[in-house]
């Protein structure tokens, strides 16, 4: 597929990034990329995570200034030394995670930081009644005294969009804007980015979902490895072929083949119930079981106590009350090593936090979670020879590119930790395996040999509980799957049958009301 | 000497660059003490060192009354000194390593200040028979090239304490104490003696203001003004603040408050860093450790250097309370007859508690 | 480690050394404005270097200094911050002196003794840092708060004790209190050392052994590994099975045990009991050293010599009619500029190893390859 010319005979594009280069450590880095965007149009730029779809975003705002290149508005060539610079272009970032204040109205939140100002005092009024203008000229559907506490998640979006027209963007930067919705809120949002379109807006789509790039944007460009590979239509790519071009090969699917699911049940919960500090219930009444064999999936909107579920199953958080049985002995009360040690899998959710040592080498980051456990200990000593053979082999199983086991984690890109963890805690053959957002920043072909391993430990009797915001992934993935809402289990469905929509309706309540 | 200094400052790096693991190396002994000794006696062969308690000269009290007396023997008796200060919370090696360095420079007459440094007096004196030491407040190293130089400081707090109790209206006076160390509790138990002397029911109030090993105490006026205000609080009326430097902020405590102060070791009313309090403090404990400096350099430049211990107490003046001011002159008389009564005896002051 | 480990050590010294000669500017700096001459100060200095004496005393004080490091670095290993080593050390310095120099010691066999004192001055500076630990994971306070009011109140209690009504006894003809001094088969003779009147502690070889402890707990056992994963990141600990309580308990008394060492070459080696006059604020120095040894059991030996060092040069430096104080001024800017250079080496060294990973693995193409 050959790059075509985006350039709009006789116009200027919107913006334009003609051989961007950043070398950037570590992590992919842009070497000569180019981009037109023309005005008026949704241009979607697609790209695995790590592709380097971020790092332009950033220096397009300003974030960062690229090493080599150029950027162009409107024809005319600009250095952006800060986000300030961008929005006064007429460039605005919708940000993947959203900076609201809770406790202040959407009013309060716009003006934020571009306070209007008549004589001394604040100008709230006109500032009110701008905010209707464009909500109403864009279909927005928002009022500005609404408490952003009181919003939905689409509705805070929208807010966010709102912040950025107000400050007079005529181009609309939106990072992952898919990540955090279900797909009705998705639907809503494709309609306020055509009303966008048509009142002249220019709109840069950053995603890796290809059906919704297909379905809302007018050109694509893709990216991979830090470079655009190619700029496609729309109507001239099927989603499979988008995909193939931003992997470079061909594509894994997330399915099982067989059940494999056996009557025995190995992983327990009955009313698991955890309650916060302030006595709100963080999980209500969680009970499952996972049989030897058996992949259960649990969907929802994140933060819906599925972190507070992952913790209480592995004992880092204490439930108010219930039980956790494995292998059908109570585990309650016992510790987190404990449970590790039993035969406890656990992939993090979060994995700076909780999953690596960045400041350690990488055969010291096997060890971690393991260093009671065979081929790292021996006795009370470590066994630095044990470990680092299994590091080595853990590298070559899981296809972890890193030049030696002996360069810090933070050095390697977060697809390849997530590879050794995820080497790691298989290679202890785990009974039970809890899975956050296992595939969570890897690329496709790392996340196919990860879907490997887990239905290949599956058939040999390992039950998993896994945890994503890729509903593909559940239901490709799951033997059974269930949905979590406000720390409740609210349904139970049948992954052979169940759609996408179906799931997200449960995820967000609309499934019991319709 | 340039040509020396070369190769020393290589040998140096050297030694540094080895990590200073090369300790136990050989180095001929004495080396480094020779070369330093290199310039030619003046016309007294008195060469004084004197190696300072913590807080060295410009410490308003102790080691400065030590240095008035150093700084005479300059102007008097033409010899050449040298001054070495001690440093917090060092081991008794690093100040006998400072008298040794003091003795291998060629100073045959080394002055040590302070009862800490007893040990390494006692260590070093007998290596180097030739130097006459001095050491005071401590009895303890004995040697024939060793002067004990000690005071009576509980006769002299006696009067000062008689003072208080006699200019008291309140009947209740008051103890700011430095460090609580025996030393200090010597100061307590004659000035409480002297109280009790005068008015049997009187009250004294005692408090010291830090504990060893934090000698800070004797050095923060801020903690003297504090504890000074707490006493004058609680209805105390005349402070005597054993306490050095820290003194100072009682007096400007009982300035403000209109209450009375009594100054230690020298006469304070004099003190020209003191001249903006100086008209609250009524007398002052001198401790003459000026006059014992001067003393004993003079007797080695004289040759008739004693070994041993010398007390200086109310008889041999070393110990006494000042008149400078005026605010005792009303009571001198009652306070003369009990300097004599300790002088001859008849008195017999308490030195602990 | 292959083609990182010659990098690895010619980035580990630049750091101090960058600050050693940075701060010996500093130093030159402040001395020509006051009007003393830099050379003056060299050569006083090199002068101290070849006199046995100040070898010897440096090498005792790098010992106590040393100790003092190790343990604080035990707890820095696990970003627990023990400011109380001070009042540890000096605590058990003070008790383990009683019980030495109690008379029934005197009749029992000279290893025994020393042994018992040792064993006694680890015990107290662990109780005394356990106290920390304790209102640490029972009431969360913090540690820092803790053991600096701890070392306030060792202090008093030290002052307390340090009484002829109660464990102490009156210097006679001084004006020095100490408890009972130890007898000969209770103290630990030195090493005789040619020119120097002082002798090496042999207690220099606990020093020694500590610190190969030290090594070998954190990187060969299990429980130095779950101290370094605790320091390195809390939250990875707890979900990897360490109890981040239990670590703190069993560091705060591991370092306080090591504290309790700090007082025993002096105490053993020189002072022979425990006196108004024992040196004080080792603990604090120790905090430094660990900083410019960055709490690596060579580095902190090299930084505890060059503190040693630099302590006992002072008098030489004061004969020299340079003032003593330029070695605190040294002592401080050393500590402040090898915190800045450790902190830039470290980024550059995590920038050149992201580098060297991305090299190695062709990761950022060139548009040749890209489109072929």
């Amino acid at each position: 597929m050959a790059t075509q010319d985006t350039g709009e005979p006789g116009g200027h594009p919107a913006v334009e990034l003609t051989g961007i280069t950043k070398r950037f450590p570590g992590v992919i880095a842009n070497s000569d990329v180019n981009i037109a965007v023309r005005p008026g149009t949704v241009h979607a730029l697609v790209g695995e995570n790590g592709a380097g779809k971020s790092t332009l975003m950033k220096i397009l705002y300003g974030m960062q200034r690229p090493d080599e290149g150029t950027i162009f508005v409107a024809g005319k060539p600009i250095v952006f030394t800060s986000p300030a610079d961008a929005i006064k272009a007429g460039i605005g970032m919708v940000h993947q995670h959203f900076m609201l204040a809770d406790n202040l109205t959407v009013l309060e939140n716009v003006v934020l930081g571009g306070e209007p100002r008549s004589g001394l005092g604040l100008d709230f009024d006109t500032a009110r009644r701008r905010i209707r203008e464009i909500s109403d000229n864009y279909g927005l559907n928002i009022d500005p005294d609404d408490l952003v506490d009181d919003l939905g998640v689409g509705a805070r979006q929208r807010v966010e969009i709102l912040k950025v027209l107000y400050r007079g963007a005529r181009t609309l930067i939106l990072d992952e804007p898919t990540a955090v919705l279900v797909p009705q809120e998705v639907d809503e949002l494709f309609g306020n980015l055509r009303e966008l379109k048509a009142e002249g807006l220019t709109i840069l789509f950053i995603s890796h979902k290809l059906d919704e790039v297909l379905a809302v944007a007018d050109e694509i460009t893709v990216m991979r490895r830090g470079t655009t590979v190619a700029s496609v239509l729309p109507k001239d790519v099927t989603a499979r072929q988008l995909a193939e071009l931003m992997v470079g090969s061909a594509l894994p699917v997330p399915e099982l083949r067989e059940s494999t699911v056996t009557d025995r049940p190995v992983l327990e919960a009955r009313g698991l119930t955890v309650t916060s500090a302030d006595g709100r219930k963080l999980l209500d009444n969680v009970s499952f079981t996972i049989h030897a064999g058996e992949v259960l999936g649990i969907a929802g909107v994140e933060g819906n106590g599925q972190a507070e579920l992952v913790e209480t199953l592995m004992g880092i958080r204490q439930p108010a009350s219930g039980t956790v049985h494995l292998a059908g002995k109570d585990i309650t009360r016992t510790s987190t090593k404990h449970r590790r040690e039993s035969g406890m899998g656990y992939i993090p959710e979060d994995r700076h936090r909780q999953g690596v040592l960045l400041e350690a080498t990488l055969w010291e980051n096997r060890i971690l979670g393991h260093q009671t456990r065979k081929p790292n200990a021996r006795g009370l000593l470590l066994d630095r020879r044990g470990a680092r053979a299994d590091t080595q082999r853990i590298v070559e199983e899981y296809d972890v590119r890193t030049p030696s086991i002996d360069v810090n984690a933070s050095a390697l890109s977060g697809g390849n930790q997530q590879k050794l963890i995820v080497g790691r805690e298989m290679s202890s053959k785990p009974d039970v395996l809890i899975a956050s957002h296992p595939t969570r920043g890897v690329d496709v072909g790392a996340q196919a040999a990860i879907w490997d391993h887990v239905r290949r430990a599956r058939a040999e009797q390992l039950a998993v509980l896994l945890i994503s915001a890729d509903l593909d992934e559940l239901i490709g993935m799951s033997d059974t799957l269930a949905v979590i809402l406000r720390g409740a289990i609210v349904g139970h469905y049948d992954p052979a049958t169940v759609t996408p929509q179906e799931l997200g309706s449960a995820m967000t309540g609309a499934g019991r009301e319709g | 000497m340039r040509r020396m200094r070369g190769i020393r400052l290589a040998a140096g790096l050297l030694a540094l660059g080895l990590g200073l693991a090369a300790c136990g190396s050989e180095t001929t002994p004495g080396t480094g003490g020779d070369t330093t000794s290199g310039t030619a006696p003046k016309a007294s062969n008195v060469k004084v060192g004197l190696a300072y308690d913590i807080g060295g000269r410009g410490d308003q009290s102790f080691n400065d009354s030590a240095a008035r007396g150093l700084d005479k023997a300059k102007a008097e008796l033409g010899i050449e000194v040298k001054e070495l200060e001690a440093a917090a919370g060092e081991t008794d090696a690093q100040k006998e390593d400072r008298l040794i360095q003091l003795a291998e420079g060629g100073y045959n007459t080394i002055l040590a200040i302070g009862f800490a440094y007893e040990g390494a007096v006692a260590k070093v004196a007998p290596t180097f028979p030739e130097v006459k030491f001095a050491i005071i407040d401590s009895e303890a190293p004995e040697a024939a090239n060793v002067a004990n130089l000690v005071f009576a400081e509980h006769e002299g707090s006696f009067l000062v304490g008689a003072a208080a109790a006699l200019k008291s209206t309140t009947g209740k006076v008051g103890f700011i104490g430095g460090v609580n160390v025996p030393l200090i509790q010597k100061f307590e138990a004659g000035f409480t003696a002297g109280v009790k002397a005068v008015k049997p029911d009187a009250t004294v109030d005692a408090k010291y203001l830090t504990q060893p090993p934090d000698f800070t105490g004797f050095n923060d006026p801020a903690k003297g003004e504090t504890a000074a205000n707490g006493m004058f609080d609680a209805g105390v009326d005349v402070v005597y603040a054993a306490a050095g430097g820290s003194g100072n902020g009682a007096f400007k405590a009982a300035k403000a408050k209109g209450k009375l102060g009594i100054g230690v070791d020298s006469d304070q009313y004099n003190l020209p860093s003191l001249a903006d309090v100086k008209d609250v403090i009524i007398t002052s404990m001198v401790k003459q450790v000026d006059v014992a400096v001067f003393d004993f350099v003079k007797s080695v430049n004289d040759n008739t250097f004693k070994s041993g211990k010398k007390v200086y107490d109310l008889k041999a003046g070393g110990i006494d309370y000042s008149t400078s001011g005026g605010k005792v002159d009303d009571i001198k008389a009652k306070l003369d007859e009990y300097k004599q009564k300790i002088i001859s005896g008849e008195i017999k002051v308490p030195a602990t508690k | 480690m292959g083609r990182f480990s010659t990098r690895a050590i010619v980035l580990g010294l630049a750091a101090p050394l960058g600050a050693l000669v940075f701060s010996a500017l500093i130093c030159a700096f402040i001395l020509m404005v006051t009007d003393h001459s830099p050379i003056e100060t060299v050569d006083a200095m090199s002068a101290a270097a070849q006199r046995p004496r100040t070898l010897v005393n440096s090498l005792n004080t790098a010992t106590t200094y040393y100790l003092a490091a190790v343990a604080v670095a035990v707890g820095f290993k696990m970003k627990l911050f023990n400011i109380g080593v001070d009042g540890q050390y000096r605590l058990a310095a003070m008790l383990s002196a009683t019980l030495a120099g109690a008379a029934f010691m005197d009749s029992l066999p000279s290893f025994l003794r020393i042994t018992m004192t040792i064993l006694a001055a680890m015990l107290v500076g662990a109780a005394w840092s356990g106290l920390a630990a304790l209102l640490k994971v029972t009431r969360g306070v913090s540690e820092v708060i803790s053991t600096i009011m701890l070392n306030a109140i060792a202090t008093y209690l030290v002052s307390y004790l340090l009484n002829p009504a109660r464990l102490a006894q009156n210097v006679p003809g001084s004006n020095n209190i100490s408890t009972r001094p130890i007898t000969e088969g209770g103290r630990v003779d030195g090493l005789v050392v040619t020119g120097s009147t002082s002798k090496i502690f042999a207690l220099v070889f606990l020093a020694v052994a500590v610190g190969f402890l030290y090594w070998f707990v954190l990187t060969r056992t299990r429980f130095g590994f779950e101290l370094k994963t605790t320091g390195l990141s809390e939250s990875a600990a707890v979900a990897s099975g360490v109890s981040v309580k239990k670590m703190v308990v069993y560091s705060m008394l591991i370092s306080g045990a090591v504290a309790g060492l700090v007082g025993m070459p002096q105490l053993l080696g020189a002072s022979y009991s425990y006196a108004l006059d024992f040196p004080a604020g080792i603990g604090f120095t120790g905090i430094a050293v660990a900083l410019l040894g960055r709490n690596h059991p060579v580095g902190m030996a090299v930084a505890a010599l060059l503190w040693g060092f630099l302590d006992n040069t002072a008098n030489s430096l004061d004969v020299a009619g340079v003032p003593r104080e330029i070695v605190l001024i040294m002592q401080g800017v050393i500590v402040l500029s090898v915190v800045v250079a450790y902190e830039l080496i470290r980024r550059y060294r995590v920038r050149a190893e992201q580098h060297e990973v991305g090299r190695a693995l062709g990761r950022t193409k060139t548009l040749e390859e890209v489109s072929s």
